[in-house]
């Protein structure tokens, strides 16, 4: 495919791309300039990125003063929960809802998308009042099903999208050797699907990692708190501590960063016209 | 297939149990909400341990809340479930939201009265504000009195400019103010203002309009808004930013509280939380002094003052409730106020304390107290929600020039009027007679519902999974059930409880004095909604708003995915560095933009000016505000799409691509002919739900726009929603609302996918 593409095809490429990513790393520089800043200064008034009077010690005073560790212990606790239920339970309903008819399938598709339009402000005082009912406040459990909940609908939409795409004919050929059905669904489409398991995983994982709202109803114990919940706290109603601010939402953004470079190996596909041939 | 299972059933498990309250034996535990500042939080908990230790017997749980989520979150956890902290710690004006929600089946509202849980003496150990009293009962014990405006200026600027004192009229203000705004390096910008404060906040526009003899409510509690006072106060204003130009033309709280902290201003009228950091900054010289006298009334700036204290909780009851009023005896008591007051010069409550001579001599506290003896109490009333809601965008009318201030002044006073009834809505004499009808017929009606289901449920799913048990396509029908039950069931668990509590609410006149009250009404919620005309202009802008965004996000991103689908050097770390929008928590990085958008400061004037281009005023003006909105939200959204259209380009075979080459097709037809239609699948969905959530994002333009600045006008139907009902306890009305905007999204993605075919593909 590269046999046609010149040299002045890349400068263009390459251009285009540096300018969207200056674009978009633009603010976070910012937000990181403000994390170096000793105080609690917001604004910046100069365009550079090291201010002079740079110093670490918002990070460090993260560590040393708030129990940084363990929210990000929480944070990961009920992520990764969240993140193995996405991808477990969207993998297998997405499969469901794109191969086979059963009663309730076209109106299950379509609450899962109604779910999500209502307006999430609105929902937060019954939700309150249904965990509270259930004994739930102050249990990571609570928090892991709402944020499988609201991870859920997206993902399975998503991998019931992709499954459309891969040919029916790979697993039919699979059970006329004998396997059965959820044997050609492991084996065979589930490998195949990995671009969008780890979508899949990512949205999960992002559902849970960056919420505080639902938190802050239901954590009441500072040791139990999630990183943004934790970072919110740090947040007051006049006076913020922005540089401490800024640092602690920079760490946060670190572990998507791993998660992300982790998964996106399997970004890509194993998909061809070939496999469907044979 | 088991293993699996067993692996995950245990996790969970072990998750469930990790997360677990854990309670030590024989305490009791007393839950402690508050909203103090960062920085005076250390001092809290330290007070807190040395009380744990002297009481071994009583564990105190504290948990930091900003005011507003203090506030709901209180109402939730006490009015709706009964449940609660013991103690919640802010401001006075609490107390009136709180008073006037009861509990379930009783006219107790969600806070005690306290006067009788402790004998008379304690009461005498404190002056009268400390003991805020709202209907006859004392619902708080204060432990600082304030919280009030003052004008702190820098003496250093002070001297450098020959003046020796602070100003102490109006015509000083502004002939000092003009004295110290200087432009250092005459480059035609202002490089130190004589005066900066949030000026676009009612709270700070509030002494001024007492100075001018002004007072929100009159005697029997109704908005006196539309006077001269009120009048004279905005055009003042007006003219110190235009006229005399002793303030910056775009200025909130961060910018000021900056500007005067980095010794770029001289005056800056801020609140006695802020103090203690302009004390300790080195660009400062710090001195404290009334807000000016008005020569013209003969009367002082008089900013709201207000008491900070702790209320009980109702649902306190026995032991709990002995160990909480040994707490709240211990957190106002001489030996914990005295160590607040030292280090923040908070004026005490206590009697002994205000007369101790080193806190009656000290300098800045007797400034502190002289700004207190002209100040205004804060009033407890629910109503001055209403009255903040509606002094805001009228003040914010006037700064924009888009009313004159007799306009603004009678356009508040209305405002005002209005919210004050819609917070009363429904709960007039005689409405429950009058909806029995209603409430008996939707009973009925919700009964019939249910029974539908079930029937749906037992007779097109269960049975029908029982017929032919051993046909095919019974069989296949089964293992996809089993595939989808878990997913569904954790779904549909969680979201059908508050689903069903928002229709039964929207059909109710919920109110903020019917909590535990309110009856079934009908449509009459749905009726008010349509009735706004407001209601079709935020509508058309959300419309835009969501197209707009959704347009750039998919567009671009489609177009980086493409882009980045090829073999290229450096392709990780460039995917990696484009992802980072979505990475960083859209909180800070929200707040990041609005900064940028700022007029003198702000990054994006800044390039803008390298470019030649003139700056805009992005945050003043409603349309510009909205566009810088848009523009932070695309921002935040492309690198998803990107994600997305990266996994859907996997899904397409390599060899169309090399079959279309063969063909001689351009790279436009290609992606055209092979792209588009092969990406589908996976887009559509992802659209469908990025316009629904779009059409939903709150928190992006409450950020960027600071809650709908200027003057509410750049809202979006949710933000708007949460304005002009939610803030005001218009439960119904929001829910009927929500259920607008949930119908208006049904409709719409109904359509959506019928049209593009992906619901029906098998």
């Amino acid at each position: 495919m590269n046999k046609t593409r010149h040299w002045y095809q890349y400068v263009i490429i390459y251009s285009i791309l540096l300018l969207f990513v200056a674009i978009s790393i633009f603010p976070i520089l910012r937000v990181f300039t403000i994390s170096l800043r000793p105080g609690d200064n917001l604004l910046n008034t100069s365009l550079r990125i090291i201010p002079e009077d740079a110093t670490c010690a918002n990070y460090v005073q993260l560590f040393t003063e708030k129990p940084f560790l363990t929210w990000i212990k929480n944070s990961l606790l009920v992520t990764l929960a969240v993140t193995i239920i996405g991808v477990a339970l969207s993998s297998t309903a997405g499969y469901a809802f794109s191969r086979y008819k059963f009663p309730g399938r076209k109106s299950g598709l379509l609450a899962l998308l109604v779910t999500q339009m209502f307006p999430a402000t609105m929902l937060l005082l019954p939700l309150y009042i249904m965990i509270s009912k259930l004994g739930l406040v102050n249990s990571f459990l609570g928090l892991i099903v709402m944020y499988s909940a609201s991870a859920l609908p997206f993902c399975i939409w998503l991998m019931k999208g992709y499954y459309d795409t891969i040919p029916p004919s790979l697993e039919e050929s699979a059970k006329v050797d004998g396997a059965g059905k959820f044997y050609a669904f492991w084996k065979i489409i589930l490998p195949l699907a990995s671009p969008a398991l780890v979508i899949t995983a990512l949205f999960s994982f992002m559902a849970a990692w960056n919420e505080y709202v639902v938190a802050a109803q239901v954590l009441w114990y500072e040791d139990m708190f999630t990183i943004p919940l934790g970072l919110k706290s740090l947040q007051g109603n006049m006076t913020t501590q922005w540089g401490m601010y800024a640092a602690g939402a920079l760490i946060i953004s670190v572990p998507v960063i791993i998660v992300f470079l982790v998964l996106s190996k399997w970004l890509v596909s194993g998909l061809t016209l070939g496999s469907v041939k044979g | 297939m088991k293993k699996i299972l067993l692996i995950f059933l245990t996790l969970i498990v072990a998750f469930a149990l990790i997360g677990c309250k854990r309670t030590e034996e024989g305490k009791t535990i007393v839950h402690l909400w508050h909203q103090m500042e960062p920085e005076k939080r250390p001092i809290l908990k330290k007070v807190i341990e040395d009380f744990e230790q002297n009481n071994p017997d009583i564990e105190v749980v504290v948990l930091a809340k900003g005011t507003e989520e203090l506030r709901t979150g209180y109402q939730a956890a006490a009015a709706f479930t009964g449940g609660g902290p013991e103690l919640v710690y802010g401001p006075m004006d609490q107390i009136g939201p709180f008073e006037v929600m009861k509990l379930k089946n009783s006219d107790e509202s969600i806070i005690k009265p306290i006067e009788d849980l402790y004998p008379e003496e304690l009461f005498d150990k404190f002056v009268d504000q400390g003991l805020v009293r709202y209907k006859g009962h004392i619902y708080q014990i204060a432990d600082r009195l304030g919280n009030h405006l003052a004008l702190v200026y820098n003496k250093k600027l002070f001297e450098e400019a020959g003046l020796t004192e602070p100003p102490k009229t109006i015509n000083e203000l502004i002939e000092f103010g003009q004295k110290l705004t200087i432009d250092k390096n005459a480059d035609g910008k202002i490089d130190q203002w004589g005066l900066v404060w949030n000026y676009t906040e009612p709270f700070w526009y509030i002494p001024f309009f007492g100075g001018y003899g002004g007072k929100v409510f009159d005697e029997n509690n109704n908005p006196v808004l539309d006077t001269e006072a009120a009048e004279k106060a905005f055009q003042l204003i007006l003219d110190m930013r235009n006229k005399s130009k002793i303030m910056p033309p775009e200025c909130d709280y961060d910018i000021a509280d900056n500007m005067f902290n980095q010794g770029n201003a001289a005056m800056i009228i801020n609140g006695d939380w802020s103090w203690n950091k302009y004390i300790a900054s080195p660009h400062v010289d710090f001195g404290l002094a009334r807000i000016p006298y008005v020569e013209e009334t003969q009367m002082w700036c008089s900013p709201m003052v207000s008491a900070t204290g702790y209320s009980v909780n109702s649902s306190a009851k026995g032991e709990v409730l002995e160990a909480t009023k040994r707490v709240l005896e211990y957190l106002t008591s001489e030996e914990v106020q005295e160590q607040f007051v030292e280090k923040f010069k908070s004026i005490p409550s206590l009697k002994s304390l205000q007369e101790r001579p080193a806190i009656a001599n000290d300098p800045v506290m007797m400034m502190s107290a002289k700004q207190i003896e002209v100040g205004q109490l804060m009033p407890i009333i629910p109503e001055m929600r209403a009255a903040w809601d509606a002094m805001r965008p009228a003040l914010q009318n006037v700064i924009a020039g888009d009313m004159t201030p007799a306009e603004a002044a009678e356009y508040q006073q209305e405002l005002c009027e209005q919210k004050i009834a819609a917070m009363y809505e429904g709960s007039e004499e005689g409405v429950e007679k009058r909806t029995a009808l209603a409430s008996t017929i939707f009973t009925i009606l919700g009964i019939a519902l249910g029974l539908y289901f079930t029937y749906l449920l037992v007779f097109k799913f269960i049975l029908a999974l029982m017929r032919k048990p051993n046909s095919f396509e019974t069989q296949n029908a089964r293992f996809a059930v089993i595939m989808a039950v878990p997913a569904s069931v954790i779904l549909f668990g969680v979201v059908i409880y508050p689903f069903f509590y928002n229709i039964v609410l929207s059909f109710s006149n919920m109110n903020m004095t019917n909590v535990n009250s309110w009856t079934i009404i009908g449509f009459g919620q749905y009726a008010k909604v349509f009735a706004e005309k407001i209601f079709y202009s935020v509508f058309f802008k959300t419309v835009v708003w969501t197209v707009v965004n959704v347009f750039f996000h998919v567009t671009l991103g489609v177009f980086l995915a493409v882009l980045l689908n090829r073999h290229l050097p450096g392709k990780s770390i460039i995917r990696v560095l484009l992802i980072l929008p979505w990475a960083v928590p859209e909180y800070i990085t929200a707040l990041t933009w609005r900064g940028m958008f700022m007029y003198d400061t702000g990054a994006i004037n800044l390039i803008l000016h390298k470019l030649g281009i003139p700056a805009v005023h992005w945050l003043s003006g409603a349309t510009t505000a909205f566009i810088a909105s848009i523009m932070t939200n695309i921002w935040l959204g492309v690198p998803f799409m990107m994600i997305i259209a990266m996994g859907g380009l996997q899904s397409i075979p390599k060899e169309l691509y090399e079959a279309a080459e063969i063909d001689g097709a351009s790279a436009w037809k290609k992606f055209w002919s092979v792209t588009v239609p092969l990406l589908k699948p996976v887009m559509i969905p992802a659209i469908t739900l990025g316009i629904v959530w779009t059409f939903n994002k709150l928190t992006v333009i409450w950020l960027v726009t600071n809650g709908g600045q200027p003057a509410d006008k750049s809202h979006i139907l949710v933000s708007y929603v949460y304005r002009a009902a939610f803030n005001l306890y218009r439960y119904g009305y929001a829910a009927a609302f929500s259920m607008i905007i949930f119908l208006i999204l049904v409709v719409f993605s109904v359509t959506f996918l019928k049209k593009s075919q992906v619901a029906d593909k098998a």
